[in-house]
């Protein structure tokens, strides 16, 4: 889906600038086929990571839950010690994905996407950190469907979500934010 | 002779207080179980029929908070599952609230619904914004590791979402779902809600958007809901019976704005909802922390003339 809007959007701009139209395709391709590369490479480190851990089976107590969660967010902490914020959302996939996201805030779908986020408990005022938890304190902004259906797909294993106007990339095993995009998300219109 | 009269009347009033005043005692001191009274009031109360071989079951939503309120509400829950002998509980979402550390499971889960566990009740839980994804493993949840999921009791197919993160991987599972399904009545629930006259947050447009026109394609019967802390009967929309339920532990008080989509609404205290469901006939009561009925109705399987819905009986 992100990738044929990409195209799409790519091809409308063709219209007024057509020597620049395929470069721009195949620079966006690239921007997201390093974005896949770099999850794939946090899922791979991810498996190392879970190595030797008894994996929560689906009728697990809430201790081992529990032992599971932070020995895995443990490891990970461990693999990714000199991770920073941006190295999954470099400036270039930063830029592709708040265009994205700008593409469907703009679309016919952007008032129900922003009335949905309005609606599902917004979280504010968090200081995210890289490879720390997301705090068990505040609620998960649930992100909405079309938002999710208009991003590049993920592994299982990660998911996106929103905190004010930030992208997240979260661990959702492990509870731990992977990376996340600031100003993601346009300003809304009352805000300006 | 009227003052004669008077003193018989007060004689007679003072023998039947004593009277009254032994019996409680007599009955007090022969220790019934504690719930002899209350299930006596909910059977004369009951307004389901209680049918052989009915799917029974209770419904609680926003429920995790640890609070007193919500132990009372369990405690009416299982005065009820002594009468109507429900087998298994839906969980609307944020299930556990404020941390995943294994006491907020047993505080705010474990411990207030104790009897219902020992009795064998079954709890199916769905995802809330508060809850902990890996909720999804817990045992007493039965999400089988599953954030989505379904099951089926008799020929009534559940089918159990995770509203706070409904990508495309989860909307083509949830359609190959229904479009497999043969059951006769199809139940969706997940946190939150489609419709809502709530003032605290509203409906989530964008979710409905994606999900309803599955749930109509493939003839989903019920949709319940959690989210807002209050409880709401929806007028149905495009066929489908649509409730809230999101006040069995949490509460916001007076929420509830008046609305011509809603039928009944409840914001003055906690709530769950006992559903028997037999043959083309779903029979629902809602009640309060205090044992009060809330609302009760039969709604009649989709596509059954003349008339629906006899609901708010």
């Amino acid at each position: 889906m992100a990738t044929w809007i990409l195209a799409v959007s790519c091809l409308v701009g063709a219209q007024d600038k057509p020597q620049q139209d395929h470069p721009s395709v195949n620079q966006d391709s690239l921007v997201i086929q390093d974005f896949e590369k770099r999850t794939n490479d946090y899922v791979k480190l991810r498996k190392t990571a879970q190595s030797g851990l008894q994996v929560p089976k689906s009728k697990s107590s809430a201790s081992s839950i529990k032992e599971y969660q932070q020995s895995l967010a443990q490891n990970i902490r461990s693999q990714r010690s000199q991770a920073r914020p941006g190295d999954i959302f470099t400036p270039p996939i930063g830029e592709v994905f708040r265009r994205l996201l700008a593409g469907t805030f703009k679309s016919g779908d952007g008032r129900k996407v922003r009335a949905s986020l309005r609606g599902a408990a917004p979280v504010h005022g968090l200081a995210l950190q890289v490879n720390e938890e997301y705090p068990k304190t505040s609620a998960l902004q649930s992100t909405p469907p079309t938002l999710l259906s208009d991003l590049p797909r993920l592994p299982p294993d990660l998911q996106y979500r929103i905190v004010d106007r930030e992208l997240v990339l979260m661990d959702a095993a492990a509870n731990l934010v992977v990376d996340f995009l600031p100003d993601a998300l346009p300003v809304p219109k009352n805000a300006r | 002779m009227h003052v004669e009269a008077m003193r018989n009347r007060i004689s007679i009033f003072f023998f039947v207080c004593l009277a009254l005043c032994g019996c409680a005692v007599r009955t007090a001191s022969e220790n019934p179980p504690a719930t002899t009274a209350s299930t006596q009031n909910i059977a004369a109360g009951l307004r389901l029929p209680l049918k052989p071989r009915s799917v029974r079951f209770a419904v609680i939503g926003d429920s995790g908070t640890g609070d007193r309120a919500q132990y009372e509400l369990a405690q009416e829950m299982e005065a009820y599952r002594q009468v109507v002998g429900f087998t298994f509980v839906l969980m609307l979402g944020d299930n556990i609230y404020g941390g995943d550390h294994p006491r907020d499971f047993v505080r705010k889960f474990e411990e207030p619904y104790k009897p219902l566990l020992d009795a064998g009740v079954n709890f199916y839980a769905s995802l809330g914004n508060h809850d902990n994804p890996n909720e999804s493993h817990y045992k007493l949840f039965n999400m089988g590791g599953n954030r989505y999921y379904s099951f089926k009791k008799n020929e009534v197919a559940f089918f159990v979402l995770d509203s706070t993160y409904m990508g495309p991987e989860q909307i083509s599972w949830l359609e190959q779902q229904l479009q497999n399904s043969s059951a006769n009545w199809k139940i969706c629930y997940f946190h939150h809600p489609l419709f809502s006259d709530a003032k605290f947050h509203g409906p989530d447009l964008d979710l409905r958007s994606v999900l309803m026109p599955l749930f109509q394609k493939y003839g989903v019967n019920l949709v319940l809901s959690g989210h807002e802390h209050v409880y709401e009967r929806l007028k149905p929309q495009n066929d489908i019976y649509y409730f809230i339920l999101g006040n069995s532990g949490q509460l916001r008080y007076h929420n509830l704005r008046a609305s011509d989509e809603v039928r009944v609404g409840f914001d003055a205290d906690r709530s769950f909802m006992v559903v028997e469901i037999d043959g083309d006939q779903l029979f629902f009561q809602t009640v309060s922390r205090t044992g009060s009925m809330i609302d009760s109705g039969i709604l009649l399987r989709q596509g059954k003339p003349p008339s629906r819905a006899k609901a708010g009986q």
